[in-house]
């Protein structure tokens, strides 16, 4: 008996000692292979100072560095700068740049790159005047010293002073020097100082980067190259994963993901992507006839039941959402009216408003469209068509209006000819970064994910300016509680479901980084030191 | 006795005495036509009694999503959970519709460039045939998928596109029956007696030309249901118009879960087509004096 249990102590002995030994994580992350991404949305070019989202941020992020870096916690990080330190008043950030840092065409990183980088993001990016237009000017005592000045507080500015919000751009490619930004061709050839630089661009169909040997991190990255692939729809794209010919896919559908957790060499990861927070909503167009009306929005509201779309339509895979800001953020508030599924109250509204039945049984007929985007079909798509029946019995017949492709979409809201749109957004960390602008009456433009519904209330306007100068967390967070309260009862937008993304890495890949954006893949390597 | 008489009967003479009952006779004597045309009695009773019978609405979501073909619903429900029989008996009116109006638009496009190119031929012919060649060299289904996402998809833009990408086919049959047919003697007694060219295009030549007309007619509503299901299927469908093609379309990213939403739709469709296409047949062999006499 004891000569047995010597035997397996040495054979258990044995097994570990060949298991360590195998195992790649004991010699350290090994460089080489491929890594390929799938591309839904083809980015126009990368220059993420003077365009937004979430197509442009993934490669943007690996050409470009940021001054910080925000981790999961939302606490900035290192990365440009190596620390930095802010004033009593809350109005200085002085930023002490990593010495010997330089851009893929091997000119240094200083400070005037920096303050320049925040000129041209201010000016150019959608966002900019939310995300700076609170700073006065950027000092550059030194090379390696970059002093923000602010003219109010600006609790936000950390975050729009990380990757994709804030790339740092060499000045002597992007200069004025080099003509108007937007018809730089540095954009598409874009110079940044991140861990990969551009190699190859085929407009439409892939771009492949390469690793950067100069990277302010020593010794990441590991991949040797950094490629994305368009893809057509979801299900090639399921096929491409199993496949191999993309190493990681994410989905957001229930189907999607069943599949996706069936595939062998997959592991999957389901985690929101706080950073991103995207929220689902309808979108009213205030200047339309019935709509402009509270009641008519508010009756819609209680039309639906997102209990039944969350629950049979997504199998449970998507939450309620409350309001205009996502439910990882410390600002959200779910005191709000939640509209529960109720169709007498619906009706009732209806009827207060004057819109009696026909002899059909229709009051009024509205027109519908959606976000055409193949992979978050079940979010756009699926609630239209739900919408349609739904209305229908309170009497509201829907017209619904399939838009030929996204830029077909866009053009309709842009234009503000739209009665009802599906839509979503993203929140880009901070309330001030991608929620005032849906709701400012100043920002009322002809560009999607403004405020194309044309809600103007003075109060919203001032809870968000004070909420944007606001450094006590608390009274900030009461501010946007105010707020949000206020936009439940108004309902410029519904806000329906927020999604969790759902992302199927192949298996043998090591060291899945993440930040509040979705993955790092600087510190991504692969288990043999090549794709599979 | 008029002129115009002795003309109509000299034509008579290569016909036999009652040459309608001859036309029922050949058909049914096709047994392929036959089943056709059972086919779509059956299909024309659908749509048109269906939805009295079976009054669900096709939109209206009924039950659990993805419910699989049994005893609460014949055919099951789709992704939304609407009711996939409500939805065959619902769309048949939707799709014939379609059929049909497209067709007429077809016929009255084609019709008419035939007619003028192949009777006044000369320059108007070079023109009008140069323009019908611009059209057929265009892929057609490409084609109408540029007129369909140029603007909002809707029943009517839908119909519209597929008679302007399939008119040129009755335009170059119509072209050719003209020109052979206002060469025979009955059409010049008919110009030499000082008919106008109005009355020898619609009273002498087209009731003489339509046989072959009618053939392509009837394959012509196959041609635009297919049409119809191909645009829908490529998500170009009108969305409010719930046609066996939008069924097809909407649902078939879930065809691996739920394959009944997207076949049984595609079987309706293939019934009815291929009993267009076997009605055409049978009317080609009845209407073609030349096989009569094999």
């Amino acid at each position: 008996m004891k000569k047995i249990f010597r035997l397996s102590q040495f054979v258990i002995v044995g097994i570990v000692t060949i298991m360590f030994s195998i195992t790649p994580g004991f010699a350290g992350p090994k460089r080489g292979g491929d890594y390929i991404i799938p591309v839904v949305q083809f980015p126009p070019h990368f220059n993420a100072a003077i365009k937004s989202g979430s197509e442009l941020a993934t490669p943007a992020s690996r050409i470009f560095v940021a001054l910080v870096q925000i981790n999961e916690n939302w606490e900035p990080e290192p990365y440009l700068a190596k620390s930095w330190e802010i004033s009593p008043d809350g109005l200085t950030y002085t930023f002490h740049l990593l010495e010997g840092t330089t851009f893929h065409d091997g000119k240094p990183v200083t400070s005037k790159d920096v303050a320049f980088s925040l000129e041209t993001t201010k000016k150019n990016h959608p966002f900019g005047p939310y995300m700076f237009g609170a700073v006065d000017r950027v000092e550059t005592p030194d090379k390696y010293t970059a002093v923000i000045k602010l003219k109010q507080p600006h609790p936000a500015l950390m975050i729009a002073l990380s990757m994709p919000l804030m790339p740092i751009l060499p000045e002597h490619v992007y200069g004025e020097a080099q003509g108007p930004i937007r018809k730089n061709p540095a954009n598409i050839m874009a110079i940044g100082s991140g861990a990969f630089k551009v190699a190859e661009y085929n407009a439409g169909k892939s771009y492949i980067l390469e690793r950067f040997d100069n990277f302010l991190r020593p010794g990441q990255p590991y991949f040797d190259r950094f490629i994305g692939k368009k893809i057509g729809s979801p299900s090639s794209a399921l096929i491409a994963v199993s496949r191999g010919e993309i190493h990681h896919l994410v989905v957001g559908d229930p189907r999607m993901l069943a599949k996706l957790k069936k595939e062998k060499n997959l592991f999957v990861i389901s985690r929101s992507t706080s950073g991103v927070g995207s929220v689902n909503y309808i979108e009213f167009n205030l200047r339309k006839e019935y709509i402009k009306d509270k009641r008519v929005r508010q009756a819609i509201a209680y039309a639906l039941d997102l209990d039944f779309v969350i629950q049979k339509l997504h199998q449970g895979m998507t939450h309620r959402s409350t309001g205009p800001i996502h439910s990882s953020s410390p600002f959200y508030s779910d005191q709000v009216n939640q509209y529960e599924y109720n169709l007498e109250k619906a009706n009732q509204l209806l009827d207060e408003a004057g819109y009696k039945r026909g002899a059909d049984g229709m009051r009024f007929s509205l027109d519908l469209t959606y976000m055409p985007v193949p992979v978050i079909e079940h979010e756009h798509k699926m609630i239209a068509e739900y919408m349609k029946p739904q209305l229908k019995k309170i009497g509201i017949n829907i017209i619904l209006k399939a838009p030929a492709d996204f830029m077909n979409w866009y053009s309709t809201l842009a234009k503000w000819e739209h009665d009802m749109s599906t839509s979503n957004i993203f929140m880009w960390g901070d309330p001030v970064i991608g929620v005032h602008r849906l709701f400012m009456s100043t920002n009322i433009k002809h560009r999607v994910w403004t405020n194309t519904a044309g809600y103007a209330n003075k109060e919203v306007d001032k809870l968000l300016n004070a909420a944007a100068v606001e450094r006590d967390i608390e009274k900030r967070k009461a501010l946007y509680a105010e707020f949000q309260k206020i936009i439940a009862e108004d309902l410029p937008l519904y806000f329906t479901i927020e999604d969790v993304f759902h992302y199927g890495f192949n298996k043998e890949l090591m060291n899945i980084g993440w930040e509040i954006w979705g993955p790092g893949y600087e510190s991504m390597y692969w288990k043999n030191g090549q794709a599979p | 006795m008029s002129n115009t008489t002795n003309v109509t009967s000299m034509e008579v003479e290569y016909r036999p005495d009652r040459p309608l009952v001859e036309i029922w006779r050949m058909f049914f004597a096709n047994k392929a036509a036959v089943f056709g045309l059972v086919l779509w009695t059956l299909i024309i009773f659908t749509a048109f009694l269906g939805p009295v019978i079976y009054s669900t609405d096709p939109f209206d979501l009924v039950g659990a999503p993805m419910e699989p073909p049994g005893e609460e619903f014949l055919l099951g429900t789709d992704y939304l959970g609407r009711d996939i029989l409500a939805g065959i008996i619902h769309g048949a009116s939707v799709t014939l519709a379609i059929g049909f109006s497209a067709t007429i638009f077809t016929v009255i496009i084609g019709v008419t460039i035939g007619v003028l190119a192949g009777y006044y031929g000369g320059w108007v012919d070079t023109v009008l045939m140069r323009v019908t060649e611009f059209f057929q060299v265009l892929p057609a289904l490409l084609f109408a998928m540029v007129l369909v996402s140029l603007f909002t998809a809707s029943l009517y833009l839908i119909v519209l596109a597929i008679a302007v990408v399939t008119w040129t086919g009755i335009a170059r049959l119509t072209r050719a029956e003209f020109m052979k047919i206002k060469e025979r003697e009955f059409v010049l007694a008919e110009r030499a007696m000082g008919a106008r060219n109005t009355r020898i295009i619609w009273k002498v030549i087209l009731p003489n030309a339509l046989p072959p007309l009618i053939v392509t007619m009837a394959l012509g509503v196959g041609v635009a249901i297919l049409f119809e299901a191909a645009l829908s299927f490529l998500g170009l469908g009108d969305p409010n118009a719930y046609s066996w093609g939008y069924m097809i379309g909407s649902s078939r990213e879930y065809i691996w879960d739920s394959w009944w939403a997207v076949t049984f739709p595609g079987f309706a469709i293939f019934l009815t087509v291929l009993g267009i296409s076997l009605i055409g047949d049978g009317l080609n062999d009845a209407l073609n004096p030349k096989l009569r006499e094999l």
